[in-house]
């Protein structure tokens, strides 16, 4: 596996928990980076209000609602991120 | 950004008075009780005061300002200014610090006017009685701030109102101050009819429930969350810390931030990038919501009025919101007269 493959990956784990721990999830579901957004019971504006802040203060990174908006999936929060982070 | 330093002012006393009447983020349809948990998880907000029906801002405000004019010793006819920073007017106009002028029997040859600001708007209170008294010309000042603002509806917001006393002393230490405003974002928190650009009309009024089970109106304050979110966690640490720059008073030496109490996310995560401790920052969202331009003087009379009215004090107040505007202020204070908080 290349180099940066590896460190994705390790990114993506990472952020799948603060990603669950952000959306406050009342009983837990199963959430993977393909995991559609629309498909999590609460994935409500509290939810995104959460991920901004998570975003900001873990990776340092600005993400707007209309950011989110644009993401069919958990895992396209993180590309947002990353994009935004280089 | 401008940066100013007024000399001259002292902040003599605070009043803050709510209504009652409290209800929670709790009372709800048994069906909603574990999403309302996760909401007051999240927000931070328990408990909300709302006004009676028949109460207004001003009843508060007026309250407020007879506790504060006793507690600082002043007859109502040497107050030569008052100001009231609300969004919860009695009337569309005339100004409501008109009429408090004149139902707290002050003078008629003083100055009284409304500023329209919400949450940023007690820094901004401060700044303009600040540059009336710095000159000595005023000698004797209110500031009577708050809204009514809470509804039963919306989980975020709370009533309250407050009278600040200000005094020209040329004793005082000098407070630093930092205000900006970007119109560019007025639309982030808007109640989009009932002005001239859209004019109230029945259609306005028309209830339609959303998938939530909530009934909006066209007629209701619209407040987009995310935007908000970003704008008050983007902008106020760095704005802090170029006022501490300015007033040359590090973070480290300022006793107290007070932020506006907004929510708990935007104030937690403002906390955190200042990288101060929950001792530092304290907060009445729990218990008080979000009380707009109130949430500062109340939450000063709520948690430090042992230290405000026993030692000298550096605070360091920030205001933001709606507008969009900002405004922060450093200031030092001695033997201020820190009112028992007042129910009615």
């Amino acid at each position: 596996m290349p180099l940066d493959d590896t460190l994705q990956g390790l990114d993506m784990q990472n952020f799948l928990e603060q990603f669950v721990m952000a959306v406050d999830f009342q009983t837990p579901v199963p959430v993977e980076a393909a995991t559609p957004l629309e498909s999590l019971p609460e994935w409500d504006s509290l939810a995104a209000l959460g991920v901004i802040v998570m975003c900001d203060t873990e990776y340092g990174v600005s993400i707007t609602g209309d950011d989110l908006k644009t993401c069919v999936t958990v895992g396209d929060i993180l590309s947002r991120v990353n994009a935004k982070r280089r | 950004m401008v940066m100013v330093t007024l000399p001259n002012v002292r902040l003599r006393g605070i009043a803050s008075c709510v209504p009652k009447s409290a209800v929670t983020n709790l009372d709800c349809p048994e069906g909603k009780r574990s999403e309302r948990e996760r909401l007051v998880r999240n927000i931070g907000i328990m408990s909300r005061r709302i006004c009676y029906p028949w109460m207004c801002f001003s009843d508060l405000a007026k309250n407020a300002a007879e506790h504060v004019l006793e507690a600082v010793g002043w007859r109502a006819d040497e107050v030569d200014a008052l100001i009231a920073v609300t969004q919860s007017p009695d009337y569309p106009i005339p100004a409501t610090a008109i009429i408090l002028q004149d139902r707290l029997m002050l003078r008629t040859d003083i100055l009284a006017y409304d500023i329209d600001l919400g949450c940023s708007g007690y820094p901004f209170g401060l700044y303009t009685l600040g540059c009336m008294l710095a000159h000595g010309g005023i000698r004797k000042a209110l500031l009577l701030v708050g809204d009514r603002c809470a509804t039963l509806q919306d989980p975020i917001f709370s009533d309250c109102g407050t009278a600040t006393a200000l005094e020209y002393d040329p004793t005082a230490a000098p407070i630093h101050f930092d205000m900006n405003s970007d119109g560019s974002g007025y639309r982030a928190i808007i109640l989009p009819v009932g002005g001239h650009r859209e004019p109230m009309q029945i259609q306005h009024l028309l209830t339609r429930v959303d998938a939530d089970g909530d009934v909006h109106r066209d007629a209701d304050l619209i407040l987009d969350g995310t935007t908000v979110l970003n704008f008050s966690t983007q902008r106020i640490p760095p704005a802090i810390r170029a006022l501490c720059d300015y007033a040359q008073t590090p973070l480290e030496a300022i006793d107290y931030v007070v932020l506006h109490q907004a929510n708990r996310m935007i104030n937690e995560t403002i906390r955190k990038k200042l990288g101060l401790t929950a001792e530092k920052l304290p907060s009445t969202l729990y218990d008080f919501g979000n009380t707009s331009s109130a949430s500062i003087p109340l939450t000063l009379t709520a948690r430090l009025a042992e230290p405000l009215q026993t030692q000298s004090t550096t605070l360091l107040l920030s205001g933001f919101g709606i507008g969009l505007s900002w405004g922060s202020c450093v200031l030092r204070t001695n033997d201020v007269k820190m009112l028992p908080l007042i129910e009615m």
